[in-house]
């Protein structure tokens, strides 16, 4: 399955252009040009950053930098999803590059988890990984790796090395053929624009009669709403990695391939775009 | 057999044990609550004062003094040096989102401005099957303490056995269902350690409320302490305080 391979690779190799701009009511020193990056998917936000920290310290006074945290048109950005996730629940359907203001002042900690180091995040994106094998394997795979094969995942993702990360990877996508899939999908239906943050819930990739089952079934379960009835017109974008997957897309499948790094199957339903 | 007896709780158990719990508490007025969200879903909730640890207290301090309060009647106490204990013999040292079920002794707080606010939810995770304790706290002028503080309010002998855990015991996450940063204790051993529990309790032919008995595992940690009361006492006119065995 050549063709399989190449999905993962896209799927990690997948970059969104940034232009990152600092707050206007920082205090600086000199005007503050803004920064350009192609910014990583399946990665996060502070992981990525530090030249963008180190490009709007240097015209900045020691004093009056905290914290840097990030915000999109008004809303603080959750640095604990992964970017492609925020880009696709925020920002899809607006011109490229995304642009992000940076602040240094006035950390929203109502609204953001705060991130004093890259362990912060490294312990955010393990505690993912084994939420997911608890769901796919009762936590067995997790939990019979060694600590090095935590850390190689890890590095895999902060370095940005495919192969490292998928070498250890593939073991938390086994199952016993005889299922036809994991216990339960580790999935996320975020919806745009809902006071609910997003659904996750219990879901067998394999109906009880052993049918297998698919992107739409899970949504026709979880989140009926994202779907088109017949004759009405499309009212949402159910999106994974920016694109559209078919709804008759096996849902284990979309498990194995289009997953990001933390194992979650994070799928964005977006109201379709009036104008 | 239940699935209980493996040390997990499937959803509908979870709901089950949370409204006995709720009825035992209104009638111990301790001060959960329940807190729907869209539909089935919600939590259950309390609020209590807790006093500042020792080596905290003089950032903290220096606000109006007064205030005769209550505190932690738990076995683990906050780290004071030097604790002052009184007899509570006098009604209006309790306030209403602080309740001393043990009526022995309670600490005396010499200074309002020594509290800080802790605020508790219970959720499920269905992806432990288990109970999940989340929390914040907030100093009486609304500021969030951080993960540092939180590690301080935990008694020492905790703090030493959580603390090397590989993944750090507690730790702020995204509160599931509203949104905002809550500290929690991680759910991935809860199986372990309610397993035993249970599997007494069965042996025993005793009821149990799992979300109870978790409860008064992973509460004293961050000084939530659970009534004796609600295992001594079989309250008139209420069920056992058990789901029920299928």
């Amino acid at each position: 399955m050549a063709d399989d391979k190449d999905v993962l690779r896209d799927v990690w190799f997948g970059r969104i252009p940034t232009c990152f701009t600092l707050n206007p009511d920082e205090i600086t020193e000199r005007e503050a040009e803004p920064y350009y990056l192609l910014l990583p998917r399946v990665s996060y936000l502070p992981l990525v950053t530090d030249k963008v920290k180190k490009h709007f310290h240097k015209v900045m006074k020691a004093e009056d930098v905290e914290e840097m945290w990030f915000e999109y048109e008004g809303t603080p950005l959750k640095w604990h999803y992964p970017i492609g996730v925020l880009f696709d629940l925020h920002a899809s359907n607006t011109v490229l590059p995304w642009s992000i203001t940076v602040h240094f002042k006035s950390f929203p900690d109502r609204d953001l988890l705060h991130c004093p180091s890259n362990s912060i995040i490294e312990a955010h994106f393990m505690s993912s990984i084994k939420e997911a094998d608890a769901l796919k394997h009762k936590s067995q795979v997790v939990n019979d790796m060694q600590k090095k094969d935590h850390k190689q995942l890890w590095m895999g993702l902060q370095n940005d090395k495919f192969d490292q990360f998928w070498a250890m990877n593939r073991k938390l996508m086994e199952y016993p053929t005889e299922e036809g899939g994991f216990r339960y999908i580790p999935f996320r239906i975020y919806q745009a624009l809902s006071e609910r943050l997003f659904i996750q819930k219990l879901f067998r990739p394999v109906s009880p009669e052993g049918n297998t089952h698919t992107l739409g079934d899970l949504l026709k379960e979880m989140y009926p709403d994202a779907l088109t009835n017949d004759g009405e017109q499309k009212r949402y974008q159910v999106l994974i990695h920016g694109i559209e997957p078919l709804l008759e897309t096996p849902l284990q499948w979309l498990s194995e391939h289009l997953s990001h790094p933390d194992n979650f199957l994070h799928i964005c339903a977006i109201p379709v775009p009036t104008d | 057999m239940t699935e209980k007896s493996c040390g997990v709780l499937d959803e509908e158990e979870f709901y089950k044990c949370c409204r006995l719990l709720l009825q035992q508490s209104e009638q111990l007025r301790d001060g959960w609550s329940w807190e729907a969200v869209q539909g089935s879903e919600g939590y259950l909730k309390k609020t209590a004062l807790r006093p500042v640890p020792a080596p905290q207290r003089e950032e903290e301090s220096g606000s109006h003094p007064q205030m005769h309060s209550t505190c932690n009647p738990s076995p683990q106490p906050p780290q004071e040096e030097q604790p002052v204990c009184v007899a509570s013999s006098d009604p209006s040292s309790s306030s209403d989102e602080l309740e001393d079920e043990d009526d022995n002794s309670c600490w005396v707080a010499e200074n309002i401005g020594l509290m800080f606010q802790f605020e508790y939810h219970i959720l499920y995770s269905c992806s432990y099957a288990v109970p999940v304790l989340y929390f914040r706290a907030f100093t009486l002028e609304g500021r969030s303490l951080t993960l540092g503080e939180v590690w301080s309010c935990v008694h020492p002998n905790f703090r030493i056995c959580l603390q090397s855990c590989p993944l750090n015991a507690i730790s702020q996450q995204e509160h599931p269902l509203l949104g905002q940063p809550f500290f929690v204790f991680h759910p991935c051993r809860t199986e372990d350690f309610m397993k035993p529990m249970l599997q007494a309790a069965q042996d025993q032919h005793r009821t149990v409320n799992y979300v109870l008995s978790w409860l008064s595992v992973v509460g004293p940690v961050v000084g939530l302490d659970v009534s004796l009361n609600y295992s001594l006492e079989r309250l008139p006119g209420a069920p056992p305080c058990s789901p029920r065995q299928h």
